[in-house]
């Protein structure tokens, strides 16, 4: 986070969302600071991707209301919300090819319909895939596809930009590289990012503060730190901690190999 | 609140767009059915079914259906696992030779095997055999060969995606062959079995070409039914007919409908490895070519008919044939048939496309409706279609116009298509137009610039299945085209009983056959340019 004094940048409350007798979102509230990473811990159907969905106006709450930089947002279409979102399975034009990807939204806004394709080759040599750039998404690996979906979304400039379970398809290494790759991208443009997940390692990894949800409701809302010190609840302990300690504990059996 | 009224407007296009779909198939589907099935007042229900030509027609209909269904799913089975489970040489060749019957009508079929095996038939005079063509085993040898390729590419495509992991297993864990076959094979095939079985089933009860030329005095329904409403205009005993073929297509679509893998083909882990085995190779050729050069039989004799003067009597060159195909305006009715088939893979395309996409990318309750009553076009008869047609719209200004021909085939060949573009479109990510909302692109633009261009290869293929289909159709157009719009197909039927234009029968099946070949080479070659390019 930046030295400047916090101010709020997204800001949702009382979020209720119901399907038919299904309350899928119940009553959820919660601020996420400007150039915070906060990440949604839960398992699935837990009610994180409908956050997300809401947020971006791609879904209407039954109830409650969202704000961006204080003003109420809630009934705005996905493209007047200064909000990019990277999807788990890249969602790429495959008729496109990568620099076509990048630079096709451009195209139709007035502002930056004349420098698109310098916006897009310049976002394209930033995620490394210059090389790669005339190349369609079939042809790419799954963390190249993904840097695709992130230059596309950088595009046009997001002041927040979501991202759901974008590593749950990709192999180990790969995540590694492309978690640092987003916390350098957040440091350089400065972006709030909410980010899903349900690895509690990759939550605690890059979250300034993470939230845990449940069926629903959030359990928690903190940093790693003190969800470690103070757990909120005995799902949070169980879900969160447990899960960590059982990777904590083979990687110290590693360590000891290591080291002996 | 105010503010939400965004939402609500982009929901509302396309609510709109899918309720005048609706309203659509309920004029050009539902409506002319119920007024068909009203239209049966003006008949005497009972007489008609109690009467003996319609019990013995039933019977046949009946033998028929059973009959070549249970010749024709073992046959194709066969033909198909040795496709797709040998490496038999010149597959190519075998798959078009077996596929051959799909581009002319089915009353070539009848009409090749008259020029065959007829009295005076190439295949009779070379080898001199006895007996007559005429009757139920002519009808059944016809029908075979106009649905065994359909059974054929139904079964290759269901054993081209079975997964091959069960089977790896079986082998680790030692369990013989037949065991496998009956504990995996038999399984597996259960439920695509039973669509293709009856998808044959209905195509042979409903088809009139082949029995109306290899009959004899074995009627079966649709021949009855052709005979009522063409020779004698009696459209109300048309009607009852008409109804009772319903009958069974609706069943068989009830059960298929519910016997439809609702499973995806995403799980499959691994296709089958053909291996290396010379003499299975080699024993699969001969059912392949043996059906292969039966199929090829019928054309081969339609060009020694086309160009010999009056076989076997006069054996010299002529263009008589041609000439005299052309004097009954058979040049015309060529045009006809190209106007309506081009016009109904153009509109065809367009609405399958549209309807698809409605209905698998932004399903709702009235997009389910769409759904269902797309594929409902299937249960259809193509004759029972016709008639109801031509007792719907008689007196509207669309009969007797070409506009109706191109309007009926459209329905009768829309399921395929339109399924065609639901497996597409249902392939392609989910979150394509979400994507588009947050970066400002509107959802028409992502159909135009994403949705469209990966459905190229599904464009050109149903372009091609409703052009194909309406060039050899002669069910649904037979009861609505008159003497200017009638299209070429149903010459062969207006001739069908006329030894003396066996030649000019000849011909046009050889017209329709050469534009449809024509046709499928053109979107073999595009296909394979957009490949490359990609």
């Amino acid at each position: 986070m930046s030295d400047t004094p916090a101010t709020i940048k997204i800001s949702v409350k009382d979020l209720t969302k119901v399907y038919g007798t299904k309350t899928v979102l119940d009553h959820v509230s919660f601020e996420v600071q400007t150039g915070e990473f906060l990440s949604i811990l839960g398992p699935s159907g837990c009610g994180k991707t409908t956050i997300l969905r809401i947020l971006i106006g791609l879904l209407e709450p039954t109830e409650g209301t969202v704000y961006k930089d204080g003003k109420d947002i809630t009934g705005l279409s996905p493209s007047q919300r200064g909000m990019g979102i990277v999807f788990q399975n890249y969602a790429l034009f495959e008729n496109m090819n990568v620099q076509r990807n990048v630079e096709y939204a451009l195209r139709f806004n007035k502002e930056t319909k004349d420098k698109a394709s310098g916006i897009a080759e310049n976002l394209v040599k930033r995620v490394g895939l210059w090389e790669e750039r005339a190349k369609k998404p079939g042809k790419l690996s799954g963390g190249q596809q993904q840097r695709v979906a992130i230059a596309r979304t950088l595009a046009l400039n997001p002041d927040v930009i979501l991202f759901d379970e974008p590593m749950s398809a990709l192999d180990v290494d790969t995540r590694l590289s492309l978690r640092k790759e987003i916390k350098d991208i957040q440091a350089e443009y400065g972006s709030t990012m909410i980010y899903i997940t349900h690895d509690q390692e990759e939550a605690f990894a890059m979250s300034d503060r993470i939230m845990v949800m449940e069926t629903g409701k959030i359990h928690q809302i903190a940093t790693p730190e003190e969800i470690v010190k103070n757990p909120a609840d005995e799902y949070v302990e169980r879900f969160v901690l447990q899960n960590l300690q059982t990777k904590v504990d083979s990687l110290a059996r590693f360590i000891k190999v290591r080291h002996a | 609140m105010l503010n939400r009224g965004s939402l609500h407007r982009r929901t509302g296009a396309s609510l709109i767009l899918k309720i005048c779909l609706v309203i659509f198939f309920a004029v050009v589907v539902v409506l002319p059915l119920v007024r068909m099935l009203l239209y049966m007042a003006n008949a005497d229900i009972v007489e008609v079914l109690t009467s003996n030509n319609f019990k013995k027609a039933t019977v046949n209909t009946l033998l028929v259906g059973l009959i070549t269904t249970a010749i024709t799913v073992p046959l194709a089975y066969l033909l198909a696992w040795c496709m797709e489970r040998t490496n038999l040489k010149w597959k190519g060749l075998w798959v078009v030779l077996i596929s051959l019957p799909m581009l002319i009508p089915s009353i070539s079929q009848g009409t090749g095997l008259i020029i065959l095996f007829g009295a005076n038939g190439v295949l009779t005079n070379l080898f001199n055999l006895g007996g007559s063509i005429y009757g139920m085993h002519g009808i059944v040898i016809g029908e075979a060969m106009y649905v065994i390729p359909v059974a054929f590419l139904m079964l290759s495509d269901i054993l081209a995606y079975e997964d091959s992991t069960p089977y790896e297993a079986a082998q680790t864990l030692g369990i013989p062959r037949f065991r496998q076959f009956c504990a995996i094979t038999l399984p597996f095939l259960r439920r695509p079995m039973v669509s293709v079985i009856f998808a044959v089933f209905s195509l042979t009860i409903t088809d009139y070409g082949v029995p109306l030329t290899v009959g004899g005095k074995v009627k079966v329904l649709p021949v009855l039914l052709y005979e009522q409403v063409i020779g004698q205009l009696h459209f109300a005993e048309g009607s009852v007919i008409g109804a009772v073929l319903l009958i069974p297509a609706v069943i068989a679509f009830l059960v298929d409908l519910a016997n439809r893998d609702r499973g995806s083909n995403a799980f499959i882990s691994r296709g089958f490895d053909t291996g290396d085995n010379k003499r299975r190779d080699i024993l699969a050729l001969i059912p392949c070519a043996a059906i292969g050069i039966f199929m090829l039989l019928p054309v081969l004799a339609f060009v020694v008919l086309t160009f010999v003067t009056n076989y076997p009597i006069d054996m010299s060159l002529t263009m008589a044939h041609i000439e005299k195909t052309f004097r009954v305006k058979g040049d015309i009715y060529l045009r006809n048939s190209l106007i309506i088939s081009t016009a109904v893979g153009f509109f065809g395309v367009i609405v399958a496309m549209v309807t698809a996409y409605l209905s698998t990318r932004m399903v709702s309750p009235t997009s389910r409706l769409l759904h269902l009553l797309s594929i409902t076009c299937m249960a259809i008869p193509g004759m029972v279609l016709g008639l109801s047609y031509a007792l719907a719209f008689k007196g509207t200004i669309i009969y007797g116009t070409l506009a109706i021909l191109i309007m009926v085939n459209m329905v009768h060949f829309f399921a395929s298509p339109y399924l065609m573009f639901y497996n597409t479109m249902n392939s392609l990510n989910e979150h394509l137009e979400a994507v588009g909302l947050t970066l400002g692109v509107s959802r028409p633009r992502i159909f135009r610039d994403v949705i469209m261009p990966q459905c190229i290869s599904t464009i050109l293929e149903t372009f091609s299945y409703f052009f194909v289909n309406s060039m050899i159709t002669i069910s649904a157009v037979v009861f609505l085209s008159n003497t200017f719009t009638k299209p070429v197909s149903l010459l062969i039927a207006q001739y069908e009983a006329q030894s003396a234009f066996l030649g000019c029968t000849a011909f046009v099946s050889l017209m329709i056959l050469g534009c449809n070949l024509v046709l499928k080479a053109a979107v073999f070659l595009i296909k394979r340019a957009i490949n490359r390019s990609n």
